[in-house]
C-alpha cells in the first residue's frame, strides 16, 4: 500500500486531504440523523474515527490526542446521567425539548442528543488511542517534501529512525 | 484529638451515658453504633489523652528534614480514630469494622520507614498475625450473634453451651493475638522498627489494649462458659512469664519495655479472666496505670535514642547524670511500674494481689502463684532496666546530643500524672470503679487503697518487690554478650515468603505471556460456556434463507471464511476477514436492518486499517507451526466456530411479536423523542448500558495507551525503593 522509498503517493494525500471535510460533513449529519434515521452517536465516532485512520496512514499527524477526548468523553455522558438528579429526576433521566426554528423549522431534539455526543469522543478517542499506539503516522515513510507537511516529517524521520534502530 | 479528650474526661466526670448510632446499610441491618458510657470513657481518655501528648512527642521526634511527617501524621490520626471507634462501638459489628481498621492502620506505621527491610518485615509479620486474628473475630461474633442475639454490646445475655464455648475460644484467641499474648506475642517486639512515638501509642498504651477490651466487654456474656477462665488464664499466665522472661534477657531498651509490656497484658487478661469483682476493678486499675507509665517510658527511651544515637544498653553510660530530667520520668515510671509506693502502679498491683486473695480454692493457688511469680518478675526487669539503661556502662559518659523540649515535656507530664494519680487516689478510684462495674456489677464496693497497713497482700508485695529488686540486680550484673531472637518470629516470616513464594509460582505458570496462548484459553472456556444452550435451540424457528440474495451472501461469507484459513501472507488473511464483514454487512442489507449495516461497514474499515497498521510490526507470512500446536488451534477454532453457531441458534426466537415492536416504537416517539428505536434504545431506554460500555471502552482506550507507548525504563531510586522489591526487580529484567 506504501512504497517505502518515496511514502504515500501525492495524489493519496491530495484526495485524503480533499475527503477530510466531506466525511466530517457526513458524521454530523449520521450523528444528528441518528435519532430517527440511521446513524448516530457511535456511527458518527467510528466515521471520525476512519478519518483520522486514513489520514494518519498516509502520514497526517493526528490533530488530537486520545486522553483528552476520552476524558471529555466520559465527562459529558457521566454528566448528563448525573444532571437529572439535580432536579429530583431519575439518573439519566431524558428531557425532551421541541422548538420553532427559524429556518430550521420545527427542530425537536434531547438530552440523550448531549449523551451521544460523549459517545461519539469516545468512540473516535479509543481509534486515535489506538492509532497513537501504533504510531500510525511514523509507518508511512516521508513524503517528498512538501512545505506546510516539513515540521511533521522532520519528527517522522527521526522517529521513524529510532523505531528502526531499536527494534 | 484534644477535643476528644476533654469530652472523655467530661463523661468521666458526670458518669453518663451516651448513645448514638446510624444506618450504615439499611437492608443488611448494619449500623453504626456507638456508646459512651463509664468504661468506654475511662479508654477513650487515655485514647485521646495519651493522643495528644503522642502528637507533641512526635513533633520533638522527627527532625525538621524528615520525610513522610505529613503522611506519618494523618496515619496517625485514622489510628487514633479507628481506636475511638472500636472502645466506643455498641455493635460487635461496629468494633470488628475499627479493630480491623486499628490492625491496618498499625501495619502502616509500623512500616512507616518504608525503606528498611527489617520494618517492612515486621509490619507485615505484625498484619499477618493480628488480621488472622481479626478473622478469628469475625467468627467468634458470628458465633456469638448466634448464641445470644443482642442487638447490643451492652445488652449481652449471659450464655453457656457449645456455640458460647466456641464463640469464647474464638474471642479469647483473638483477644491474645492483638494484645500479643504467647504464643502471638513474637510481632510485637518486631513493630519497636516503628518510629518511637508509635510504640509509645500504639504498642504500649493502646492499640496492644484492645484485646484486654474485648476481654472485658465480652466477659458478661462468656465467662461463665467452661473455658472462659483456664484459657484466659492460660493465655496471660505464659505470656506474664515468657514476656518478662524475654524483658530479663533483651540489650535494646525498647525491646526491654516491649517485652514488658507483653508481660504486663499478661496479667491484665489473667485479672479479666477470673473475672471476679475484685479482680475486674485490679485489671482496670492496672490498665490505667500501665497506659501512663509505660508511654512516658517509651518516651524517654524514644529521647534516649535521638540524643545519643543507641538504645543499646552496652553503650550507654553515665545518662542519669547527663539526663536527668529523663531519668526522674523514667524512675518515677517505673517505680509504678514495679508497684512501689507512692506510684500510680502500687494501690493497682495492690488491688490485683487483694484480688488473687480473695479467690477461693484451686483458682486462689494458680491466681497467687500467676501474680507473685509475673510480678517478680516484672521488679527484675524495671531494676535490670533502670540499672543497665541509666546506671550501666563502662565509666565513659555517652555522649548526649542538645535538649529536644518537646520529647520532654510529653514525658514529664506523664511521669507527673503516676504522681499526682497517687496523691488524689480517690479521684482515679472514681473513674476506675464505674468502669469496672460496667463488666461487673460486684466491683462497685471496691477503691484503690494509698496506704493498706501491714495486711497479707501489704505483705506480698513487700516480698514481691525485695526478691525482685535482687533478682534484677543479679541479672543486670551478668553481661549478656548477644541478643536472642524472638522464637517464632523466623517461622512465621518464613511460612509468608513461602506462600508468596507458592502464589509467585502459581502466577509464572498462569500468566505465561504468550498472546496465543491466552486467547486460546479464553474462546475455548466462552466456547465450552455455550454447552448448556445447545438444549435451548429451537430447531422450529431455524429455517432457510428468506430470498436468494441472502443465500448468495451467505455462500460467500462462508467461501472467504474458509479462504482466509488457507492464504499464507498475513496481509492477505486480514484482507480476506474485511471480505467476510462486508459481505456480512451485504447479509444485513438483505434482510432489512439498515443501522446494522452501517455499523458494520464503519467497524470493518476500521478494523482492516488497523490490520494494516499492526502488521506493519509483523512478519508479513504466518510462522510455521508443530503439529500439535497446529490442531490445538485449528480444534479450538472450531469449537468457538460452533459455540458462535450454538449461541445464535439457542437465541433465535422466531419472529418478534408485532406488539412489541408496536410498543417499542410508540415508546421511543414517546418517551425518547425519535424514530430510530435502535438509537432511542441506547442512548435513552437503556442508556445506563450504554453509559457502562462507553466507560468501558474509554477504559480499554487507555490500556491501549498504557500497553503500546514505549515504557519508560523503570527506575528505582536507592532512597525510595519499592515495597515489592522482588516484583520491580523482575520488571526491570524483563524491560531488559
Amino acid at each position: 500500500m506504501i512504497d517505502q522509498t518515496t511514502g504515500p503517493s501525492p495524489i493519496v494525500r491530495l484526495s485524503i486531504r480533499a475527503a477530510t471535510p466531506l466525511a466530517l460533513v457526513i458524521a454530523v449529519f449520521v450523528f444528528f440523523a441518528g435519532h430517527n434515521r440511521p446513524g448516530g452517536g457511535f456511527a458518527a465516532g467510528l466515521l471520525i474515527g476512519a478519518v483520522l485512520v486514513l489520514r494518519s496512514v498516509a502520514g497526517f499527524p493526528l490533530p488530537f490526542r486520545a486522553i483528552p477526548l476520552l476524558a471529555t468523553g466520559t465527562i459529558v455522558a457521566a454528566a448528563v446521567a448525573v444532571a437529572p438528579m439535580l432536579w429530583g429526576d431519575v439518573f439519566l433521566d431524558q428531557i425532551v425539548i421541541e422548538q420553532k426554528l427559524p429556518l430550521l423549522g420545527k427542530v425537536k431534539s434531547g438530552s440523550a442528543l448531549i449523551f451521544d455526543v460523549g459517545v461519539t469522543l469516545i468512540v473516535s478517542g479509543l481509534i486515535v488511542a489506538v492509532l497513537d499506539g501504533f504510531r500510525a503516522d511514523h509507518l508511512a515513510t516521508p513524503p517528498p517534501a512538501v512545505s506546510n507537511d516539513k515540521a511533521t516529517t522532520d519528527k517522522a524521520t527521526t522517529d521513524t529512525a529510532t523505531t528502526e534502530s531499536s527494534s | 484529638m484534644a477535643v476528644s479528650a476533654t469530652l472523655a474526661a467530661v463523661a468521666l466526670a458526670d458518669q453518663s451515658t451516651t448513645r448514638t448510632e446510624f444506618t450504615w446499610v439499611g437492608p443488611l441491618d448494619l449500623t453504626i453504633a456507638l456508646r459512651l458510657d463509664a468504661f468506654s470513657s475511662l479508654i477513650a481518655l487515655l485514647v485521646s489523652g495519651i493522643g495528644v501528648l503522642v502528637c507533641v512527642y512526635a513533633a520533638g521526634y522527627f527532625s525538621a528534614s524528615a520525610q513522610g511527617v505529613g503522611r506519618f501524621a494523618a496515619t496517625l490520626l485514622g489510628f487514633s480514630t479507628a481506636m475511638l471507634g472500636l472502645v466506643l462501638a455498641d455493635t460487635v459489628w461496629t468494633m470488628f469494622l475499627f479493630w480491623e481498621l486499628t490492625s491496618v492502620t498499625s501495619f502502616l506505621l509500623v512500616g512507616h520507614q518504608r525503606t528498611d527491610a527489617a520494618a517492612r518485615t515486621a509490619a507485615r509479620r505484625a498484619l499477618v498475625i493480628t488480621a488472622g486474628g481479626g478473622l478469628v473475630l469475625l467468627a467468634g461474633f458470628v458465633v456469638l450473634n448466634d448464641a445470644s442475639p443482642g442487638r447490643y454490646i451492652s445488652d449481652l445475655e449471659p450464655v453457656t453451651g457449645t456455640g458460647a464455648t466456641v464463640a469464647a475460644v474464638l474471642i479469647l484467641i483473638a483477644a491474645a493475638t492483638k494484645s500479643a499474648q504467647v504464643p502471638f506475642h513474637i510481632w510485637l517486639p518486631g513493630a519497636m522498627k516503628a518510629p518511637t512515638p508509635v510504640s509509645a501509642y500504639l504498642h504500649s498504651a493502646t492499640m496492644v489494649k484492645a484485646g484486654v477490651v474485648l476481654v472485658a466487654v465480652a466477659s458478661p456474656a462468656l465467662a461463665q462458659t467452661s473455658v472462659w477462665t483456664p484459657l484466659g488464664v492460660t493465655f496471660g499466665t505464659a505470656s506474664m512469664v515468657w514476656g518478662a522472661i524475654g524483658a530479663l534477657r533483651h540489650l535494646d531498651a525498647k525491646l526491654i519495655l516491649a517485652w514488658g509490656t507483653v508481660s504486663q497484658l499478661g496479667l491484665m487478661i489473667v485479672l479479666l479472666s477470673f473475672g471476679s469483682g475484685k479482680a475486674v476493678f485490679a485489671a482496670l486499675s492496672i490498665l490505667f496505670a500501665h497506659a501512663i507509665f509505660k508511654a512516658a517510658l517509651f518516651m524517654i527511651v524514644g529521647e534516649i535514642d535521638v540524643r545519643t544515637g543507641t538504645r543499646d544498653i552496652r553503650e550507654l553510660s553515665g545518662l542519669w547524670r547527663s539526663m536527668p530530667l529523663a531519668y526522674g520520668v523514667a524512675l518515677v515510671s517505673s517505680l509504678s511500674m514495679a508497684g512501689v509506693p507512692p506510684m500510680l502502679g502500687f494501690p493497682a498491683k495492690e488491688a490485683a494481689v487483694e484480688a488473687a486473695l480473695g479467690l477461693s480454692g484451686g483458682e486462689r493457688t494458680v491466681a497467687l502463684i500467676a501474680i507473685i511469680g509475673g510480678s517478680v518478675l516484672t521488679v527484675a526487669y524495671t531494676a535490670r532496666f533502670i540499672l543497665t539503661v541509666f546506671h550501666g556502662g563502662n565509666g565513659t559518659p555517652t555522649v548526649v546530643g542538645p535538649r529536644r523540649p518537646l520529647m520532654a515535656a510529653p514525658a514529664a507530664f506523664l511521669g507527673a500524672c503516676t504522681l499526682i494519680g497517687f496523691a488524689f487516689l480517690g479521684n482515679v478510684t472514681d473513674w476506675v470503679r464505674p468502669a469496672a462495674v460496667t463488666v461487673n456489677k460486684k466491683a462497685e464496693v471496691y477503691s484503690l487503697i494509698r496506704w493498706p497497713g501491714l495486711t497479707d497482700a501489704f505483705m506480698i508485695s513487700a516480698g514481691i518487690v525485695a526478691a525482685g529488686a535482687v533478682l534484677g540486680w543479679v541479672i543486670s550484673r551478668r553481661a549478656a554478650d548477644t541478643a536472642p531472637r524472638t522464637i517464632g518470629a523466623d517461622t512465621v516470616d518464613t511460612s509468608i515468603d513461602g506462600s508468596i513464594t507458592i502464589a509467585r509460582n502459581i502466577t509464572a505458570r498462569v500468566q505465561h505471556g504468550s498472546l496465543p496462548g491466552y486467547v486460546l484459553t479464553m474462546v475455548a472456556v466462552a466456547a465450552l460456556a455455550t454447552i448448556p444452550f445447545i438444549g435451548a435451540i429451537d430447531f422450529d424457528v431455524i429455517t432457510g434463507a428468506d430470498n436468494a440474495a441472502q443465500m448468495v451472501l451467505a455462500v460467500f461469507v462462508a467461501a472467504s471464511a474458509v479462504a482466509a484459513t488457507q492464504v499464507r501472507t498475513r496481509l492477505g488473511a486480514a484482507l480476506v476477514l474485511g471480505a467476510v464483514g462486508f459481505a456480512i454487512a451485504g447479509l444485513f442489507v438483505a434482510s432489512g436492518a439498515p443501522d446494522l449495516v452501517l455499523t458494520q461497514l464503519l467497524v470493518e474499515t476500521v478494523i482492516v486499517v488497523g490490520f494494516v497498521l499492526g502488521l506493519g510490526r509483523l512478519t508479513t507470512t504466518f510462522p510455521r507451526h508443530g503439529t500439535t500446536w497446529q490442531t490445538t488451534r485449528i480444534g479450538v477454532s472450531l469449537m468457538a466456530a460452533g459455540a458462535v453457531a450454538v449461541g445464535l441458534a439457542g437465541s433465535a426466537r422466531g419472529p418478534v411479536p408485532a406488539s412489541t415492536v408496536d410498543r417499542l416504537s410508540a415508546e421511543a416517539v414517546s418517551e425518547g423523542g425519535g424514530k430510530n428505536v435502535v438509537n432511542v434504545i441506547l442512548t435513552d431506554v437503556r442508556a445506563l448500558d450504554t453509559l457502562g460500555e462507553i466507560v468501558v471502552l474509554a477504559v480499554v482506550a487507555v490500556g491501549v495507551l498504557a500497553l503500546l507507548r514505549r515504557r519508560p525504563e523503570v527506575v528505582l531510586s536507592p532512597d525510595e525503593p519499592s515495597l515489592l522489591p522482588q516484583a520491580a526487580n523482575e520488571l526491570t529484567e524483563a524491560d531488559r
